[in-house]
């Protein structure tokens, strides 16, 4: 069975201008020890999608349809206190060290060794000394660092401490959001190999959340593309990058390679984001596909299955346009 | 920068400014109208102590030699003596700077802690019942005219329902006899009950207020999702996490409302006869005493300079980001 | 921006401002104490009893309570109190008011000169700001008062706003710095206008809407130091204003005995004090749209 599974879910936030589908109704799955990568623009829904899993979204956001199964058990019923419980243990999150996301007037070991106090009430004083060297060992950070305050660290050190403080209370899933934005090429490149590493020797499973399609590329077995607030295309990750099936994941694809190299590839503009308010019943990339039929203006596509693992979210006849267009 | 260069430099900053108020003051006594003599030197004074006086405070020299003199004595103490007392000023405001000083830091003192910690309940409860209680509250204690709420207590709780004492800081009655230690102490705190509610309360208000707004800041901060995200209690995320955070600005801000504490501290002082500086001040400035004034006067800015140094230290050792 | 659109926004913000509830309270007293300013105009011409200064009630030797002829009683001399309630409200915003706008006017000047300039004349303007800004307004009154003798009204309210203009001076400061560098400001330089004009024709204009929001706070500021100064008996002898009364109250000794008469200028000062600041709060609210979404959010 697998780890996390994810059934139907949709998140709205309540705006002044109505409800928001952030995510809207999408189902996916992971298994132990394995990493899926979210991608997409801005916007699309995917922060929302980890603050959904860590029980963190803000007070005007709610779930309001589907199921979250960890482990077998649904953590869309859990109550505050549980989800106390289950936040940092089972579930812990990488955050951006870009974004202050480790408290200034703390010391970083103190905000590992709190993590640890609190999951763990009955360890000793010594033997939690004990994990946060081990920890900071694994992440490369040296001894003599420890007692340090954020601000003493650099961008890099700082993302390896908030690694160690994710790792703290050895949790079965990683959520991973954004962790080597805002770092520099070589630091990112290391920090990725951290997470790597640190993945197979502990064989966690890692949910990966970037919008740069080359750093999910290094690190997941299994992509989802998303758009809008939904899932467009899911699969293993050789797949949806040799053969990328929905319009959007090709625009995506092909805006990465165009940067990367001199490829005479044409970039379709993408017009606008959807708006996530109005739409309904019809294709949320509607408006920005070059291959849009008046069905995609009416209807609601659905999943076309490629192979057992690669789907997308789209129509068959349109697909079938896309691939002859080019 | 070490801590020690830090506070040195901040020490020479402040004799430069002490040097500058020093001055101008000289400047504005020069300019006033009436004879300088006839202002330093009690006329009840016989003929041959005033000439003394004058000698000794330079009064009968040119501006300038007057200026250096006075600067003179001023750095050996001698700041000329009072009409009223007939005292060296120096030793009046001495014995005076006690009492302000233990109404002053012990009303702030609780002051500061009282409101950041209602500040930080009221913040982490926004919007409820209690939130709007507190922060009105605050409001309302924070525009109260300070010797008005004096007066009002003084009248209610001294006055209507006798519980306290109408002012002063001793009962004579326990002093004279030679009553116990501890009596002694809580006939003080008897008499320093009201005037210390009067500034605590000014006080709580303003700092509730700053509270409350850099809780509800800091709360938008990354490291609080964080906190959340490792499992923290919210108690903790609020104690450990949020309020130390939030209660930096509000220790700065200790140091900015100094001047209005100052006033206030001198208004409440006047009003329940407490024998502080303050109190001095205003007595000396009623009776014509610009000896004590001038001296209550510096004494105050020296008060304020070295406050506000030392503000600025406790802020950077609460933050470590800061380093000098 | 053309002047329709100038309307629009100002009416959105009024919008906003009066739908908080801090701006509706606070116009509403302001309102009130503002009538009562007027009042004070019209209330000696009644019955020249009611002079809130010189008019005596002749058949009243003693501080009486509250009665038909006089709604609020009488000090001790038989002077009418609800007169003087209404004089202190004009004199409140007289001072207030004045004080205000000197400070300022002062604040601006002395910020843009600062922004602009930089160099030395900034580092040397800016510390004189600090040194101003921490020393209690009151106590430097008071020794002035010692060297100089009892001052008038209007010595006292320029006095008030030499201490207040640091604050504004140094917000003024940082928005001429980052206009400094703006291209109309680097084009007219160009076009060989003087410092002087570019202050004044360039960055006054852009910098004074910001000037005036500060003035709620320093009106406040500026009525309770003169309320306090006037508490402790050294303001103007020639005015009533409601610092003098509670000063009058407390030196006569009836401030156990008539409430009536110790309440009402206390009250005045408070609530006049808190109008000021809920005004400022919910115009900080209009301005700012970070702490308005804080709200909209709730």
């Amino acid at each position: 069975m697998a780890l996390l599974n994810v059934e139907n879910l949709t998140v709205g936030y309540k705006t002044k201008t109505g409800l928001l589908k952030a995510v809207n109704d999408i189902s996916f799955s992971i298994e132990q020890g394995r990493s899926l990568g979210f991608v997409g623009e801005s916007g699309c829904g995917k922060t929302t999608i980890g603050m959904t899993l860590m029980g963190l979204l803000p007070e005007n956001a709610s779930i309001l349809q589907g199921d979250i199964y960890f482990n077998g058990s649904n953590l869309a019923g859990l109550n505050d206190k549980q989800w106390r419980d289950f936040r940092g243990r089972e579930i812990s999150m990488i955050f951006q060290a870009a974004m202050n996301a480790m408290n200034p007037v703390i010391r970083v070991d103190e905000q590992i060794i709190e993590a640890i106090e609190t999951h763990n009430p009955e360890m000793s004083k010594t033997d939690i000394n004990e994990k946060v060297k081990t920890l900071f060992n694994m992440v490369d950070i040296p001894k003599d660092r420890l007692k340090d305050y954020p601000h003493q660290y650099s961008g890099g050190m700082k993302q390896r401490a908030i690694i160690a403080m994710a790792l703290a209370c050895n949790p079965r899933l990683i959520i991973a959001d954004e962790p080597t934005t805002a770092l520099d090429v070589i630091v990112q490149d290391q920090i990725l190999k951290e997470i790597k590493k640190i993945q197979k020797e502990l064989n966690t499973s890692v949910v990966f959340i970037s919008h740069d399609i080359a750093v999910v590329a290094d690190v997941c077995e299994d992509i989802c593309v998303m758009y809008g607030g939904q899932i467009v295309e899911k699969g293993k990750r050789e797949e949806v990058f040799k053969c990328p099936l929905h319009p959007y994941t090709k625009t995506l694809l092909a805006s990465y390679l165009s940067l990367d190299s001199d490829a005479n590839i044409k970039v379709p503009e993408i017009q606008k984001a959807p708006d996530l308010i109005t739409f309904n019943g019809k294709c949320c990339f509607a408006g920005s596909c070059n291959c849009c039929t008046a069905k995609c203006k009416s209807h609601s596509p659905g999943w076309v299955n490629m192979s057992e693992t690669h789907q997308a979210f789209c129509f068959e006849d349109t697909l079938k346009k896309d691939n002859n267009g080019r | 920068m070490g801590t020690r260069k830090f506070i040195f430099k901040k020490i020479i900053e402040i004799t430069i400014i002490f040097f500058v108020i020093l001055t101008l003051l000289f400047f504005l006594f020069r300019l006033s109208p009436g004879s300088p003599i006839s202002k330093m030197v009690d006329p009840g004074l016989t003929l041959e102590d005033q000439v003394l006086l004058i000698e000794q405070l330079g009064l009968d020299r040119p501006a300038f030699e007057q200026y250096i003199i006075y600067l003179k004595n001023f750095f050996t103490g001698n700041l000329g003596s009072s009409f009223h007392y007939g005292e060296a000023v120096s030793s009046i405001i001495m014995a005076k700077l006690p009492w302000t000083i233990l109404l002053f830091s012990l009303s702030t003192i609780l002051a500061a802690y009282a409101g950041i910690v209602l500040g930080k309940i009221s913040a982490w409860n926004k919007g409820s019942a209690l939130d709007n209680f507190l922060s009105i509250s605050a409001l309302i204690c924070h525009t109260l005219f300070i010797p008005w709420f004096a007066l009002l207590l003084l009248w209610v709780l001294g006055f209507k329902l006798g519980w306290f004492p109408l002012g002063g800081v001793l009962s004579p009655e326990i002093w004279i006899t030679g009553s116990s230690i501890p009596l002694k102490i809580l006939d003080v705190l008897h008499h320093m009950f009201l005037p210390l509610m009067t500034l605590f309360f000014i006080h709580l208000g303003s700092y509730l207020l700053l509270m409350r707004s850099s809780m509800l800041g800091v709360f938008k901060e990354d490291y609080i999702i964080t906190a959340r995200a490792k499992g923290l209690s919210e108690k903790v995320i609020r104690n450990k996490h949020a309020a130390k955070n939030a209660a930096l600005p509000v220790l700065t801000s200790v140091g900015l409302s100094l001047a209005f504490s100052i006033n206030g501290g001198a208004l409440t002082e006047q009003v329940f006869t407490w024998p502080g500086i303050g109190r001095e001040l205003i007595f000396a400035v009623s009776n014509n005493d610009y000896p004590l004034a001038q001296a209550c006067f510096l004494l105050i800015a020296a008060v304020v300079l070295v406050a506000n140094l030392i503000v600025d230290l406790l802020y950077a050792y609460m933050d470590p980001r800061i380093t000098y | 921006m053309s002047q329709n659109q100038h309307i629009e926004r100002f009416q959105k913000g009024w919008k906003i401002f009066i739908k908080n509830p801090l701006g509706k309270t606070g116009v509403t007293l302001l309102l009130i104490f503002m009538l009562m300013a007027i009042a004070s105009f019209f209330i000696p011409l009644i019955d020249p009893m009611y002079d809130p200064m010189t008019g005596i009630d002749p058949l009243i030797k003693t501080s009486t309570g509250p009665s038909m002829q006089h709604f609020l009683g009488t000090d001790n001399v038989g002077r009418d109190l609800f007169a003087q309630l209404m004089e202190g409200a004009k004199i409140a915003f007289i001072v207030g008011l004045s004080s205000a706008f000197i400070s300022i006017v002062m604040g601006t000047v002395i910020g843009m000169i600062s922004g602009y300039a930089g160099g030395m004349t900034d580092i040397i303007l800016m510390r004189m700001a600090d040194i101003i800004m921490i020393m209690p307004s009151l106590v430097i009154l008071l020794i002035l008062a010692s060297l100089f003798g009892q001052f008038n009204i209007w010595i006292i309210v320029f006095i008030i706003a030499i201490m207040r203009w640091p604050a504004v001076s140094r917000i003024i400061r940082s928005q001429t710095l980052s206009l400094k560098s703006r291209p109309f400001i680097e084009a007219s330089r160009v076009a060989g206008a003087s410092n002087i004009r570019i202050i004044f024709r360039h960055i006054m204009p852009n910098v004074l809407p910001l000037a005036f929001l500060y003035m709620t706070f320093r009106v406040t500021s500026a009525i309770l130091v003169e309320a306090a100064l006037s508490f402790l008996g050294f303001g103007d002898p020639s005015q009533v204003s409601w610092g003098m009364m509670l000063q009058w109250v407390w030196k006569s000794g009836y401030m156990f005995q008539a409430p009536y008469w110790m309440i009402p200028p206390g009250l005045c000062i408070s609530l006049l004090t808190l109008s000021f600041y809920m005004l400022g709060r919910a115009m900080d609210e209009v301005l700012d749209p970070r702490l308005r979404k804080e709200e909209e959010e709730r």
